[in-house]
């Protein structure tokens, strides 16, 4: 008898799980919603941005024959020292997203460890934090808070940082790991190198552009600054991808544990009906028999 | 009187996108209006107002911090990190006011270029 109450209990319980992981996926579903939104909004200035930088790089690539010559181009072929600046979440139960990139960026402190490269972490998410510290690897920034709701502000202010100290000769690149969205069922991880700047990546066409006039008249005035604001809309944009990604692993995270939860309810309802049978059973016996043994 | 077209792109979102007349920018060397046909420029932008002349005949201010302006000849584009339009109904005003000196004030730039912008505003307010 004591069983059958045990299954009811945790039907109960098991159904009150479900109702927390239903109400977990809504909620991430509507701020996904709204974390797209502001992917959307802040696109346009990504596509203006890189297309100002590419004209003023490819206006010095065409003054200089050898490259541009600026320290934010400088070339990264064999780094001595390397910033890692990763992006997890600041909250968990969101499947495998913050492992992965927990993963990947233990995978490149091996590569850059092996090559004999001196390697600095910089975390952005708790969750992030939380696992380098319990293995006792050392952080050099650690940030909560950015993660969960990205603002532009926060973000230049903490990658000037990390780009100054690339400046002033402290590290000679900047990688930026963090889980992006794709759409409402994929992740990808991704991997940009923020400093130097990729200039591979910028399309360098050869349309002249030399008729373009630049004021302050002095373009490395202007392309430092351009640089500095790209790499902070970088960071910016990486954060609100990673928030994006972030909500979407967690409603799939939910919607399967939202299932298993209904596929448990079964069978402890198969269960408790069964051992009521069996209960039901029993009783019958001890009466038929104490009927039997009464004649 | 030939139109252009005006585009103010902040991370936040597009703030203005429109036909205007002329557009006054605050250049890092100095303020500068922009007509359509202007020879295509590459500028700084310092803390300051941005005023737009609209098609309709209106007038818009936009406060920015501090960004890029790209001018060609049909079209001029803002890149600016932060911006608040000065204009609409009065009690928006009144709070686009507030919003505008407050932005203007945690510029990271110089303190006279932050003192003539807020006066500015506050011209901007007294006007409408």
């Amino acid at each position: 008898m004591a069983n059958l109450k045990e299954i009811k209990r945790k039907i109960g319980s098991v159904k009150n799980t479900q109702k927390t992981t239903n109400a977990m996926k809504l909620v991430s579903s509507a701020k996904l919603k709204r974390t797209e939104e502001l992917a959307k909004k802040s696109r346009v200035y990504a596509e203006k941005l890189t297309e100002l930088l590419n004209e003023i790089a490819q206006k010095m690539q065409n003054a200089n024959a050898d490259g541009i010559d600026n320290v934010y181009f400088k070339d990264a072929e064999n780094p001595k020292k390397v910033d890692i600046v990763f992006i997890t979440a600041d909250k968990g139960l969101c499947g495998g997203f913050n492992s992965q990139t927990i993963k990947r960026v233990n995978a490149l402190l091996a590569e850059y460890q092996a090559k004999d490269v001196k390697v600095r972490l910089r975390a952005v998410g708790r969750k992030g934090i939380d696992f380098f510290k319990f293995n006792n690897v050392e952080l050099s920034d650690e940030i909560v808070g950015l993660s969960a709701a990205p603002d532009f502000k926060s973000a230049a202010e903490f990658i000037s940082g990390v780009a100054e100290s690339y400046v002033n000769g402290d590290t000679d690149k900047i990688i930026l790991v963090h889980n992006g969205y794709v759409n409402m069922i994929t992740q990808e991880l991704r991997e940009d190198q923020v400093l130097p700047v990729d200039s591979s990546r910028l399309e360098l066409n050869a349309v002249s552009t030399s008729e373009l006039e630049v004021e302050p008249d002095d373009d490395d005035t202007l392309l430092d600054a351009l640089v500095k604001r790209y790499i902070e809309y970088t960071m910016y944009y990486s954060l609100i991808d990673s928030l994006a990604a972030e909500h979407s692993a967690r409603m799939q995270a939910m919607d399967a544990a939202t299932k298993n939860a209904k596929e448990m309810v079964k069978e402890l309802n198969v269960k408790y009906n069964k051992a009521r049978q069996e209960a039901i059973t029993t009783e019958l016996i001890e009466i038929i028999s104490g009927m039997e043994s009464m004649k | 009187m030939e139109l252009m077209k005006l585009e103010i792109v902040t991370p936040n979102g597009v703030i203005f996108d429109g036909e205007v007349k002329q557009v006054t920018l605050p250049g890092a060397e100095g303020e500068f209006g922009v007509l359509a046909n202007h020879a295509t420029l590459v500028s700084l932008l310092d803390t300051g107002v941005i005023v737009i002349d609209k098609a309709d005949g209106s007038e818009v201010a936009v406060a920015v911090n501090s960004g890029y302006v790209k001018v060609e000849e049909e079209k001029t584009t803002c890149i600016v990190d932060g911006a608040v339009a000065l204009s609409g109904e009065d009690s928006d005003l009144a709070r686009a006011l507030d919003a505008a000196k407050e932005l203007l004030k945690s510029a990271e730039s110089s303190n006279t270029a932050i003192a003539s912008a807020v006066a500015k505003v506050e011209q901007i307010g007294k006007s409408f």
